[in-house]
């Protein structure tokens, strides 16, 4: 082993360029490059002290490749040339010993381009930020939520941002490159003394710096969500009405996607394999996938296959109207990419539940409740995508005669994807794009609520 | 009734991948470079002293080189295969109870010593100290090692592995005309790590890692489940053959696919529960393991941070965590600060006794003993108090009589995961479960999840069986973004009641 030299400054369009022609000189059919370069910030402030701060740049890249129908795939963040092409040299013979696959190919070189700038992914202002003010903001998010008296302990405020070039080349000509940014400031608290600890905290993630929110309002969130929850009731097992806020709904979303992608529907792990152009749900609801809101989260211009990315309805008035597809999943199901791969399998551009026009304020929606659950945070896994059952850990806020009475905890909700999408009662108007899969209130008519 | 199959810990076998450091072979070199990684111990030293230039306590560099072998079947086709490579180095500088961290994968000296000055900017101050002693390597001082692989992965032909992926395969498929589709997952890595840090320790460790998993989907009458089994751990080919076979891993992932079938919604409410030993020991990691680890309690916001040494559990309940357990997936020579590890006592007889401590906790909690449990999930993370192999001691009771002492219960055969937040309330999810009715298990339970507060369980477990046993070798948990490969054990166990999140 030698000393190592520094990585050469070539661009990374050139080596995935490199990279591609190499594959076909090893023997490849196709290949398929994609290289990531990327810059991390990253500051922790806990009890108005700098707890960490990182700084850091990478690279990695990756590789597939397709001999005879059979695909090997290669990774590697040691960008040093001549690692790079023994992993390529060795994927093409690695090749032979998977089994040929009539649907392995990379998709065919589409005319349609999406103007990566004007899906304004890049903020310019992010890179320029200096880090004292970036520890400020952080400092700040804490100083805020700590003034409350009844705070009574901080996770610490956070601030991270990233920078991320990636380029994507293909065999088929395709080649591809975009710059986004993220940033993200937010703080974990608790509340109550030691034995009697509630906690929660809240965050902002943007791509565009003067779209985060401020300090303050984090600040005030995370405070209000913590303190809700102080002196907790146990409550008996029924089944009551249970609304998500948009937080929870955001995962019910989560676990829907997981529920819509070609890959889980060919691998029938997924209770709704089969059921294109079915009634999966009731009127109220309508999911689309958006890759292309101009600022959004999930937005990007192209997928893995180099596809360019898309909007699609995926749920119309209750209708499965289209299942999310990278090309092979829509090769194996015989239907067409929506532009939705991600690495080898499927991911979400911006997928949300539309408010649709019949949509209700929040406080109408808890208005018109009579007894039932606003449930506030969950805890655990207990998503089952083969069968649709839900069963996890809860806290929440009980409702009675239409007004909040008091937190419960301890708790458990269960019920099923295909119940649920089926009887939403009402649909809130509080969208908010602050993930990629998000989704407004929405109030289900039942679900067991278990405790004593 | 499903069995636990025990992972197979021999404790006399000799190691053969281990951390003897390969010098040997090459002892004329003047100026060694340290295995992939292009930089000699005089390098590391002098970006020891960049990172100590501002006026830093403590400087420390990970260095880390990760090879992986991947193999993904599924429509009955060897789908894809990967190979995957991950180089890099973190360094981190402590300054009082302040953390500066860089990581690269560019390991060119010069690239080094700038990620070493970003650390380094933490500090902010004059370069006091004078240079760090010169690195002594103690990789030797531990033995044996706690691999056990007669034969490394690294070293066999792909086919080989492959041939393993279909049998495991295989066995799903034909266990049941209802099995409607498979599929299966092998992977396994060699990672080469040394830690050099400003106290002059030099350390490296040479870990193996094996997985084999298996998903299985049942189909009847248009009604769904899966099924999931897995196996592997710090062990060689041969664990494939003397260990848990992949026709093993296959049949055990359909069965259960296959039962659940069959299997009722779970009930509501609170009711007695009997957990089966080994995976079960997620509930102790859960409740008990993570609120143990040393950050949260030097911050205060673990309910444990004012119970140590105060009695909070059942006197039933005695808790380790050994990362030195051979061939298991938590275990390792030496943690990621160059530690080395110790079965830490958690809980002695329901009394809180020990935390399991990195570093930098150890500093602010006034130089707390050391017991090896700084991991990271890699060069990109710095390291942090994580668990490794937890599990609850084994007791006095015959496992059939705890679950004949339940009248109406619920019997928790498998587990799928679980969560916890500091103030203790915790969640687990059980995939598979049985219904206990006059003492004997009867009707199937599918998804159910179970909630419960740790201090109230701990004080709730009221029977201990004798059949302490691991679990299936294939656990990841998450703290703060990082996964770490962990291992959890239970012997049978009884809980006065809990909350069962069912169906009514």
């Amino acid at each position: 082993m030698k000393a190592r030299a520094a990585v050469p400054a070539v661009s990374l369009r050139d080596l995935a360029e490199a990279l591609v022609t190499f594959a076909r000189k090893c023997g490849a059919d196709e290949a398929e490059v994609s290289v990531v370069d990327g810059y991390e910030f990253n500051v922790d402030v806990r009890k108005g002290r700098i707890e960490t701060l990182i700084e850091a740049g990478s690279r990695s890249a990756g590789v597939r490749v397709i001999k005879d129908k059979r695909t090997a795939c290669a990774s590697s963040s040691d960008l040093d040339m001549a690692t790079l092409k023994r992993l390529v040299r060795s994927a093409v013979r690695r090749a032979e010993l998977g089994s040929p696959d009539e649907f392995a190919a990379l998709a065919p070189l589409s005319k349609e381009r999406v103007d990566a700038a004007a899906l304004k992914l890049y903020d310019p202002a992010i890179a320029g930020l200096d880090s004292a003010t970036k520890i400020a903001l952080a400092r700040e998010t804490e100083r805020a939520a700590l003034r409350d008296k009844r705070i009574t302990n901080s996770y610490g405020a956070t601030f991270a941002s990233n920078e991320i070039r990636s380029v994507l080349a293909l065999t088929n000509g395709f080649v591809g490159e975009y710059e986004q940014t993220y940033c993200g400031l937010g703080v974990g608290l608790q509340a109550g003394d030691t034995d009697n600890r509630v906690e929660d905290s809240w965050s902002s993630s943007k791509r565009h710096f003067k779209e985060l929110e401020t300090p303050e309002e984090i600040a005030r969130k995370a405070v209000e969500r913590t303190v809700r929850q102080l002196k907790p009731r146990k409550i008996r097992t029924q089944n009551v009405p249970v609304i998500f806020e948009p937080t929870q709904t955001a995962w019910l979303m989560g676990f829907l996607f997981g529920c819509v992608t070609g890959t889980a529907v060919y691998q029938k792990s997924t209770f709704l394999a089969g059921k294109l152009g079915q009634k999966i749900g009731n009127e109220r609801v309508t999911v689309l996938d958006d890759a292309l809101m101009p600022g959004a989260l999930g937005s990007h211009p192209f997928d893995s296959d180099g596809l360019p990315c898309r909007r699609t309805v995926v749920v119309e008035k209750g209708v499965l109207n289209s299942y999310l597809c990278n090309i092979y999943a829509a090769r194996k199901l015989g239907l067409a990419s929506t532009g939705s791969a991600d690495g080898g399998g499927v991911g979400p551009g911006n997928f949300y539940l539309e408010p649709g026009p019949a949509a209700v304020a929040q406080k109408d929606i808890i208005a018109g409740t009579k007894k039932g659950l606003l449930l506030i945070r969950t805890l655990g896994h207990g998503l089952n995508a083969v069968t649709g059952d839900i069963s996890r850990g809860a806290f929440g806020l009980w409702i009675e005669d239409g007004a909040i009475a008091y937190p419960v905890s301890e708790i458990t909700i269960s019920g099923n994807l295909g119940c649920i999408l089926g009887s939403i009662e009402a649909v809130g108007t509080d969208l908010e794009f602050h993930s990629a899969v998000t989704g407004p209130t929405v109030k289900v008519a039942e679900l067991t609520v278990g405790g004593e | 009734m499903k069995k636990q199959k025990r992972p197979h810990f021999q404790p006399g076998t000799p190691p053969f991948i281990n951390a003897v450091p390969p010098r040997e072979r090459s002892p004329q070199r003047p100026l060694p470079y340290i295995d992939h990684f292009g930089l000699s111990a005089a390098d590391l030293r002098a970006v020891l002293g960049v990172a100590l230039s501002s006026g830093g306590d403590f400087a420390e560099i990970f260095m880390e080189h990760r090879s992986y072998d991947l193999i993904n079947m599924e429509e009955d086709i060897i789908k894809e295969t990967a190979e995957a490579v991950s180089l890099g180095m973190g360094i981190r500088v402590i300054r009082g109870d302040r953390t500066g961290f860089g990581y690269t994968n560019d390991l060119s000296l010069e690239k080094v010593k700038k990620t070493a000055l970003t650390a380094a900017a933490i500090a902010r101050g004059k370069a006091g100290q004078t240079p760090p002693p010169p690195l002594r390597d103690r990789t030797r001082t531990w033995w044996p090692s706690r691999y056990v692989a007669r034969r490394p992965a690294n070293e066999a032909p792909l086919r080989e592995k492959i041939k393993l992926v279909r049998e495991a395969y295989a066995a799903a498929q034909r266990h049941d005309p209802c099995i409607a589709k498979v599929k299966a997952y092998y992977s396994d890595s060699l990672t080469h790590i040394c830690v050099a840090n400003s106290e002059g320790l030099l350390v490296r460790d040479t870990r193996p890692m094996i997985k084999l998993i298996c998903v299985a989907i049942s189909e009847k009458d248009g009604k769904r489940e899966s099924g999931y089994w897995g196996g592997g751990g710090r062990v060689g080919m041969e664990y494939f053959r003397d260990g848990l076979t992949p026709r093993e891993i296959g049949e055990q992932a359909a069965r259960e696919a296959v039962l659940l079938l069959e299997a009722v919604d779970a009930p509501a409410g609170e009711m007695p529960i009997v957990l089966a030993p080994g995976h079960s020991g997620v509930l102790i990691h859960e409740a008990v393991g993570h609120l143990l680890e040393a950050d949260f309690n030097r911050k205060k916001t673990s309910v444990f941070w004012n119970k140590m040494g105060k009695k909070v559990g059942s006197e039933l309940v005695t808790i380790y965590d050994d990362p030195t357990i051979p061939a298991s997936r938590g275990s390792y020579n030496v943690d990621d600060e160059g530690t080395p590890p110790k079965k830490t006592l958690l809980i002695d007889r329901g009394v809180v006794r020990g935390l399991l401590q990195d570093k930098l906790s150890s500093r602010l909690m006034h130089d707390a003993a050391l017991t090896g449990h700084g991991r990271r999930q890699d060069y990109s993370h710095w390291p942090i108090p994580r668990m490794a192999n937890t599990y609850i001691a084994a007791g006095g009771d015959a496992p059939e009589d705890i679950i004949g002492s339940v009248k109406k219960g619920f019997y928790v055969a498998s587990l799928s995961g679980g969560q916890v937040e500091d103030s203790g309330k915790f969640t687990f999810s059980v995939s598979l479960g049985y219904l206990i009715e006059g003492g004997k298990l009867t009707a199937p339970v599918k998804q159910a999840t179970l909630i419960g507060t740790n201090i109230d369980i701990l004080k709730k477990i009221d029977r201990v069986g004798s059949d302490l046993a691991f679990g299936l070798q294939t656990g990841t948990c998450s703290k703060d973004g990082q996964d770490v490969p962990v291992n959890d054990g239970c012997p049978t166990l009884r809980i006065e009641k809990m909350t069962v999140g069912g169906r009514s």
